[in-house]
């Protein structure tokens, strides 16, 4: 065995000695530590609609005693309507859950244009046709025609389970279950939480554009 | 320059070079030994059964049993909850589309986090197939779009949400790239990997113009009561550590008919998926009547099955 490969010999069982020692010893010290990312509120898995129709209601036989109109309402004289100086409807204190929005034009502001004055529990379109609370779909169609059209092929609005209808059925959403129907523009939300670095970082400094 | 040994030059060898060799080897030998500990405490060795398993479009399907035999039992042993795998099959005459609305998007990030607990994503670290990007309005630059965003309330003024996930491309780059045909494109559209045969060299990852591949960079951690056992082969089975995944429009479900997780969970309605081949369909009856805006990135040529449009 002649010099040089004794060396290298040498040499690399000094290598590994120092390898196995750093290891023993964790040498190295420990991997850089990584944050524990808390799991999700299940909330934010929740397929529900944010909103329960009437319909929902009276299928899971829940109290109805909200649309129960004539227990304070009277039959024979119709609730009588007051406007303010910008002849925005004035909903009466008895409803305090009815925030008047319906429309950005504020015009949609006569509760009668939908409701039926004649007979407090049910609905009728512009054209008279009366309609149970069950079948607001169609009083919203009245009006809202191209997005009806897109609802009815299942373009517009949220659905459920089966795409392929021979091997189950698709579950359908009405429009009131995800718009209030006095108020039907989507209502802001917290957001679930967004991705989470793989290591802490610092807060991104504030970005300076020099205006050249 | 060589000096000959003078010690061994008789032929033999001297008592002291023995002795000398023969410490010089032994203390190599041990320290070789203990600088591989760190291979000593990798888990999750491939068993013999896993090595010798068959590439998946080469196996029968008394083969498939007996794999998704051992995954369940693997899965099992692991979780303490007993899986169903299945390995679905493409359907004839069904081409999956995804159509995302972008009018009605509000940005809330339900969809990331029902498809994590729908496909088993390791949650910490974090593995989401899907990220949502928050644009200004007025722009359709990529650039500018941001994932971080984090308002008290969504949607804000003067932004809109474009969530990105796979594009199930016509004309997949990752597949091309893949070294091992460890993924490759489904007659019905959707592009899967085969987990147990992915060797982890990120190429795909590297190839995909839309950031739509994850890699496992440590053993994925779900908890155990958040696991869903209903799982396929090609899917949402919890992969090992270096095994690259990606969404693959949540096959475990769409191949039986029922609609994505990601679609289910949207508030706003604004995602719809179907069979492009059916003329009656939702996302025909998109492509046919809205407004089309794009398929991210077309000038790349990779012909994507996911579409997004506006109403109005």
């Amino acid at each position: 065995m002649n010099k040089k490969t004794n060396t290298t010999l040498w040499l690399l069982t000094a290598g590994f000695a120092a390898m196995a020692l750093m290891f023993f010893f964790d040498g190295f010290g420990a991997p850089p530590h990584r944050p524990q990312i808390p799991l999700v509120a299940t909330n934010f898995l929740d397929t529900a609609t944010w909103r329960r129709s009437y319909a929902d209601l009276v299928a899971a036989k829940e109290d109805l005693s909200d649309f129960d109109c004539y227990a304070c309402h009277d039959h024979k004289t119709p609730p009588p309507l007051h406007f303010d100086e910008h002849q925005n409807v004035i909903v009466a204190k008895e409803h305090p859950d009815i925030v008047m929005g319906h429309g950005s034009h504020g015009r949609n502001n006569n509760c009668f244009n939908c409701h039926n004055d004649a007979n407090l529990e049910v609905l009728q379109t512009r054209d008279g046709k009366e309609l149970k609370f069950t079948e607001s779909t169609q009083l919203c169609g009245s009006c809202h025609g191209p997005t009806y059209r897109d609802w009815d092929a299942g373009v517009h609005g949220k659905t459920l389970g089966y795409w392929d209808r021979s091997l189950g059925p698709i579950v359908r959403k009405d429009c009131v279950n995800c718009h209030n129907p006095h108020s039907p523009h989507f209502p802001g939300r917290a957001p679930a939480p967004g991705p989470h670095p793989m290591r802490e970082i610092a807060a991104p400094a504030v970005e300076h554009h020099p205006e050249t | 320059m060589d000096i000959p040994n003078q010690s061994g030059a008789n032929g033999g060898m001297s008592r002291r070079n023995f002795l000398r060799n023969s410490a010089v080897l032994t203390t190599g030998l041990a320290a070789l030994a203990a600088s591989l500990k760190p291979l000593m405490e990798m888990e999750d060795f491939p068993t013999a059964e896993r090595f010798m398993q068959k590439y998946y479009k080469e196996m029968t399907p008394a083969d498939m049993a007996l794999v998704l035999k051992r995954i369940e039992n693997e899965v099992e042993k692991q979780y303490g909850v007993r899986p169903h795998v299945r390995d679905l099959k493409p359907m004839d005459g069904v081409e999956f589309v995804y159509c995302l609305n972008l009018t009605r998007c509000i940005g809330c990030r339900k969809c990331v986090h029902a498809c994590v607990a729908e496909n088993n994503q390791s949650r910490s670290p974090e593995i989401q197939y899907i990220r949502v990007l928050r644009l200004p309005h007025g722009s359709m630059d990529i650039d500018k779009a941001e994932h971080n965003y984090n308002p008290p309330q969504v949607p804000e003024k003067g932004f809109f949400y474009m969530p990105v996930q796979c594009q199930q491309c016509q004309n997949p780059p990752c597949v091309k790239v893949c070294p091992v045909h460890a993924t490759w494109q489904e007659k019905d559209g959707i592009t899967v990997i085969d987990y147990d045969w992915c060797i982890g060299c990120r190429y795909c990852e590297a190839a995909c113009p839309y950031f739509a591949r994850r890699f496992n960079f440590t053993k994925p951690s779900i908890p155990k009561e958040r696991l869903n056992p209903e799982m396929s082969y090609l899917g949402n089975r919890p992969r090992r550590q270096g095994v690259m995944e990606k969404c693959h429009f949540c096959i475990q479900r769409t191949r039986a008919g029922r609609y994505p997780a990601c679609l289910e969970v949207c508030p706003a309605g604004a995602r719809k998926f179907g069979n492009i081949l059916d003329p009656n369909s939702e996302v025909s009856q998109i492509l046919r009547t809205k407004r089309v805006f794009i398929q991210l990135k077309e000038e790349l040529g990779t012909s994507p099955r996911f579409f997004y449009y506006f109403d109005v």
